[in-house]
């Protein structure tokens, strides 16, 4: 059926971003009229290989070829011309727009600039009925749901002629419902000699659909191969890469009394369930890592235990008392020290220097002050301790904390957050994006105040850190924790079965 | 005094008011549709109430009319220049832009006609009157007389719905100010959209004030716009980013302006009654009425998203 | 180290780069009107620095736009956009003229002081409102300031034209109707101006210059704020919240509270920027009180880049610009609102020049990340090889 020419072949692909080097040396090749997935891990590099087929990003080397000839996608109207349409995981639609307007917008066909609702209307029906999308052309986008949202992405690919359609992560945001209707979709699609480029992590999905799978890993590929050939441990394998090579020096833990409870916490946003009842607790000396799919309520939780987002009901107590739902001033005095997973926008005020992003959060405190001034002789002397105990590279405290590496930033981080003796330490995702020099640090760090009796609850999207890293582990599922495991319990494979939805029998909360 | 409210002569005065609003208010359109605020608005008609008295002060009216929608559009692409492709923020773009102009007006009316604060008297477009009409005596002062630049006003509103909403150019307006983004990945060019915007509003600031001037006033007077422009921001903000909400919107702020011209009424003192625009839009950004919603993007410089 | 101050020689001269675009400019218009701009600049200066009571006038000019431009910058500085600085002026004038005119009595250290603090209250009132609304219901700070300036002008109005209009004039028979002003503020309540003290140092300030003391309370409010700003811990919460709300929250700054106690603040700054006018020069509020102040300190603000000890260099220059407009007009017949022409061309170049500037940085930025790069590239190839053991 599939024939074997190729529609697009890539050659040694690379695109860097500062501090990042996202895709390198890759080359692929898809095949007309196939369901091609790309696999892999998040930060594997398969947006950024996707954005630079369809012309969002340039390449920083290599080539493209379509149809055996190369091509150069300096935007993404010619990317269209060509035939690649690609349906972005965050949609770009327009809610305030008809699902026409939506889909001609662009590509209008018009009579000297007056537009023709009629016929486009009708041409839109048109499509709707060749690839059996179910849409009313006049209704406004913002009243669709989500399914629908996303076929209306499909046919304004389809509407441009688009042959080669890249869909960045379709299944994300869709109910199992909705997955079955757009693999109906696509299904049709291919029929109609259409090619389906599918980006994906969630295995299941990637064996039922695809004909071919490319597997990426950290910005380089693994290997291509035949849905026939290949099973989903064998994926995962080339996925997350050999077993545990790393292995982090820790003792056994020396757990005392319990330092966090959270019971039945719920919370939602725009009517949106996002945490459906979490419970469990952590002890002080043990690492508690909680295992997930990204997407499952690993932020809301964690921002609404430190008071940045105020939960619907269900408790958090710390050392037994009651924090639900206070400010998060009030709660960080109760000593809890929090990494957020994202430096930029939650850890660091970043045209800030060292010394003012060291002391952030502290710089109300007494020992800071002389008299209402703060005291920046005190500051820099601080400053200064926290440069040499956590090995800060950077030439003086007044630097701009915009212009150190991610490591030295995220080192501040822990600085200021583990330095108050905290009780309770949070770190969400706490090595994303780091070097390896600065990822062995940060979890040598972990583990130095977990053994200090302290707390830590580890949240992270790298499965073979949470294993070696966890004293006890807790998988996230749709904004519950619903299985616990000691690391010995469970291998690579069973976990990520858990992540994508089994419960563990009997033990679910 | 109900009676005075609502008579003939009050109404045509607040339609005479509105229509500087009304057509400052179509031009915000043009620009906060495309995602760009235009604070400018005020100066826009500044220059163009200076230029339209200088041009028919020389030339006629109808040259008048076009130097002032020039006048317009020469500071909206300014505004155009610093904004889009500079990227600077709107707000102090708009800001600068009403300070410049102010000055350019005063500047040049001194220069010019050796008066700062006024011209001379300067001949507008010959008035219109629908004979059949004025017969009847309620209607009269509606219908005689009237300033040309009226009708076509009403008119300019339905063609900007029309505009907005059934052209190529209106779609791909409105999608640059709604999710430029997107637009981009369609292929749309977000810049030119934006000028585009920007300087359509330039025209339509330029000819509220040229109507200010050689039609409404018959010269051209110091500080005579009178944060018009602000009020025609208020306007279409009040008529919910819509031509035919800012023209009730506009409506409304020319009858309350003619009211507390004619000081028809002692309970309240005119000058509150003035402020009654700037309530109101303080009440609708506010939320206390209904929710206010502006295109997504507007006030935000577009930057493509390279890494 | 030694780039951050490459970097800051970058800004100035991009600041200086933006004034002298202005001045070409400004060259532009003058030749416009057959002049020669070198002339014309020439006896600019020589006015300015060439007569004994320029000085006195520049300090006084530019008094009031001391004071707002510290208003507008303390707002920038927390990423909000106080462009109701000129309606908080006026009521802040308004407040400080009804009290200047109605406690009799009072000895005049306790009377002024009183009057200024009215004044700030009122400026504080007017920049209660926008920032409750901001902080309470999202309402954006920039529509409801404007709206608020207006709204300032009519109630201003109403209070000199009617309700406290005074009606005790008396004009000479025949001459002219009354002035549309409210009662003359009291001899205890007015700013005495600076004649005395400079009078000590030989120097003899013409009677018709009216510098008086608000030039020095402007100078050390100005410290004052460079001293919040950058010595204190709610400085660095409003610096912090500025230019990342978000990080200021996860550490627990409540973003709200600092947003509003900013803004009020900022108020209170704007509404003793008409006091220099009111009581050290007119001595009552009219309806021909002096405009445009609110707006002339935004441009001052961003000529100082938001710092304080900057607002005063700039609110000198823009003194300058006024006096010497002044001179322009007497002299060479060049009407004086070239400086305000002048003015709007600043602010739109110095925030273009800003931002090629940003862009700039931005690139250099991006060269040292590439080049720190290449240099722990190799760590990286050596992590790989490991990987694939």
């Amino acid at each position: 059926m599939v024939s074997r020419d190729l529609v697009i072949e890539t050659k040694g692909l690379r695109k860097s971003f500062p501090g990042v080097l996202a895709n390198d040396q890759i080359d692929i090749d898809i095949r007309r009229g196939e369901v091609h997935a790309i696999v892999g891990e998040n930060g594997a590099g398969k947006s950024t290989l996707m954005k630079m087929l369809c012309g969002l990003y340039q390449p920083d080397a290599g080539e493209i070829f379509l149809n055996g000839e190369k091509i150069e996608l300096s935007d993404p109207g010619k990317a269209i011309k060509l035939g690649i349409g690609m349906v972005h995981q965050h949609f770009m639609l327009i809610p305030r727009f008809s699902v026409t307007e939506n889909i001609i917008l662009g590509a209008e066909n018009s009579n000297r600039g007056v537009l023709n609702f009629k016929k486009a209307h009708a041409e839109v029906e048109e499509l709707c009925k060749r690839y059996e999308f179910d849409l009313n052309p006049k209704e406004l986008v913002a009243d669709l749901s989500v399914g629908e949202q996303q076929r209306v992405e499909i046919l304004k690919v389809l509407y441009r002629g688009a042959e080669v359609i890249i869909m960045d992560e379709p299944t994300a945001v869709l109910v199992p419902q909705e997955v079955d209707e757009l693999f109906k979709n696509l299904k049709l699609l291919v029929e109609a000699g259409k090619t389906v480029i599918f980006i994906s992590h969630k295995l299941d999905e990637v064996l039922e659909i695809s004909d071919r799978i490319t597997v990426l890993r950290r910005g380089q590929k693994i290997g291509t191969v035949n849905k026939e050939d290949t099973n989903k441990k064998h994926l995962a394998e080339m996925m997350v890469g050999r077993p545990v090579l790393f292995t982090v020096e820790k003792g056994e833990a020396d757990v005392e009394g319990t330092v966090l409870e959270i019971n039945d916490l719920h919370y939602s946003e725009n009517g949106q369930a996002i945490l459906n009842g979490v419970n469990f607790e952590v002890k002080a000396g043990e690492i508690y890592g909680i295992a997930g799919v990204e997407g499952n309520g690993q932020t809301e939780l964690v921002e609404t235990i430190v008071g940045l987002r105020k939960p619907a009901s269900g408790s958090v107590k710390l050392l037994g008392k009651d924090i639900t739902g206070k400010e998060v001033v009030d709660i960080r005095k109760e000593g809890i020290g929090f990494v957020p997973e994202d430096r930029h926008k939650r850890g660091l005020v970043l045209p800030m220097t060292v010394a003012e992003n060291s002391i952030l959060g502290k710089h109300n405190s007494k020992d800071l002050k002389k008299s209402l001034l703060l005291d920046y002789k005190k500051i820099e002397a601080l400053t200064k301790q926290y440069i040499t105990d956590y090995d800060i590279r950077v030439s003086s405290p007044q630097v701009e904390i915009g212009n150190l590496s991610g490591g030295n930033q995220q080192k501040v981080i822990l600085a200021r957050e583990f330095s108050g003796e905290p009780n309770l330490i949070i770190a969400a995702q706490p090595t994303r994006g780091l070097d390896v020099g600065a990822i062995e640090f940060v979890r040598k760090e972990l583990v130095k105040a977990r053994d200090a009796g302290k707390a830590v609850l580890l949240i992270s999207a790298d499965l073979e850190e949470v294993m070696a890293m966890s004293d006890r582990i807790g998988v996230i599922y749709n904004g519950r924790i619903t299985s616990e495991f000691l690391p010995e319990e469970v291998d690579h494979q069973q976990l990520g079965h858990y992540m994508l939805g089994s419960e563990k029998e009997g033990a679910a909360k | 005094m109900l009676n005075e409210l609502f008579s003939p002569d009050m109404m045509a005065s607040a339609i005479r008011l509105t229509i500087p609003i009304l057509l400052a208010a179509l031009g915000a359109i043009y620009s906060e549709r495309s995602g760009v605020v235009n604070i400018g608005l005020e100066g826009m008609m500044v220059v163009g109430a200076f230029w339209a008295a200088w041009g028919s002060f020389n030339y006629g009216p109808v040259v008048g009319i076009l130097f002032g929608i020039t006048a317009g559009m020469v500071l909206a692409s300014i505004h155009a220049l610093v904004t889009v492709t500079f990227k600077v923020n709107q707000i102090v773009s708009g800001v600068a832009l009403n300070v410049l102009a102010a000055g350019i007006s005063r500047f040049s009316s001194l220069s010019i006609f050796g008066m700062a604060t006024t011209s001379p008297h300067v001949s507008g477009l010959p008035k219109m009157t629908i004979k059949p009409l004025a017969e009847i005596s309620w209607l009269k002062p509606l219908v005689t007389e009237f300033s040309i630049l009226i009708p076509i006003s009403f008119i300019l509103v339905g063609v900007t719905v029309w505009v907005l909403k059934y052209t190529t150019f209106g779609l791909r307006l409105r999608a640059a100010g709604e999710n430029p983004e997107a637009a981009d990945t369609l292929g749309i060019n977000v810049f030119k959209m934006r000028y585009a915007g920007i300087i359509i509003s330039g025209a339509f600031a330029g000819l509220a004030g040229a109507y200010l001037s050689i039609e409404h006033t018959g010269m051209y007077v110091e500080g005579m716009t009178q944060g018009k422009g602000y009020i025609a921001l208020a306007a279409m903000i009040f008529g919910n980013w819509s031509a035919i909400g800012a023209m009730f919107a506009a409506l409304l702020f020319g009858f309350a302006e003619a009211i507390s011209l004619r000081r028809i009424t002692t309970l309240v003192p005119y000058q509150f009654i003035k402020i009654i625009p700037y309530l109101l839009t303080i009440i609708v950004v506010s939320g206390f009425v209904k929710k206010s919603d502006p295109p997504a993007k507007v006030g935000t410089n577009y930057e493509r998203g390279e890494g | 180290m030694n780039y951050k101050y490459k970097d800051w020689l970058m800004q100035i001269a991009f600041t200086f780069g933006a004034i002298l675009f202005a001045m070409f400019i400004g060259s532009l218009v003058i030749m416009f009107i057959g002049k020669n701009p070198i002339t014309v600049y020439q006896s600019m200066l020589q006015f300015t620095f060439g007569r004994s009571d320029s000085i006195g006038a520049i300090l006084f000019k530019s008094t009031p736009l001391i004071f707002a431009g510290l208003a507008v910058a303390l707002s920038f500085r927390v990423g909000l956009f106080n462009i109701g600085a000129e309606g908080q002026y006026f009521i802040g004038a308004l407040a400080a003229s009804i009290v200047g005119f109605s406690l009799q009595g009072l000895p005049w250290f306790i009377h002024l002081p009183l009057v200024i603090l009215a004044g700030m209250a009122g400026g504080m009132l007017w920049a209660l409102i926008p920032a409750l609304l901001k902080v309470k219901r999202g309402a954006h700070e920039v529509i409801t300031t404007i709206m608020m300036n207006y709204i300032a002008y009519s109630v201003v109005h109403y209070f000199v034209a009617d309700l406290f209009l005074d009606k005790a004039q008396n004009l000479p028979k025949g001459y002219g109707s009354p002035m549309v002003r409210m009662p003359k503020i009291l001899e205890s309540a007015r700013m005495p101006t600076m004649h005395d003290f400079v009078g000590i140092f030989g120097v003899e300030m013409p009677r018709y210059i009216y510098l008086n003391w608000f030039f020095v309370i402007g100078i050390l409010l100005a410290i004052a704020v460079y001293i919040l700003i950058w010595k204190t811990p709610f400085g660095m919460e409003i610096r912090a919240v500025g230019q990342n709300p978000h990080a200021s929250e996860t550490v627990g700054i409540q973003s709200k509270k600092v947003y509003l106690k900013t803004f009020l603040i900022s108020g209170a700054i704007a509404g003793l920027i008409g006091l220099s006018d009111l009581l050290g020069y007119i001595g009552y509020m009219d309806t021909d009180f002096p405009r445009g102040y609110g707006f002339t300190g935004i441009a001052v603000a961003l000529l100082a880049n938001n710092n304080a000890l900057g607002v005063v260099l700039a609110a000198l220059l823009f003194g300058f610009l006024r006096r010497g407009a002044e001179g322009l007009q007497a002299i060479e017949q060049i009407p004086m609102d070239v400086v305000v022409i002048l003015e709007g061309v600043i602010i739109l170049s110095i925030v273009v020049a800003s931002q090629l500037m940003r862009r700039y940085f931005k690139t250099q930025e991006k060269k040292r990340e590439k080049e720190s790069q290449k240099t722990s590239a190799s760590d990286g190839d050596k992590e790989g090889l490991e990987n694939v053991e």
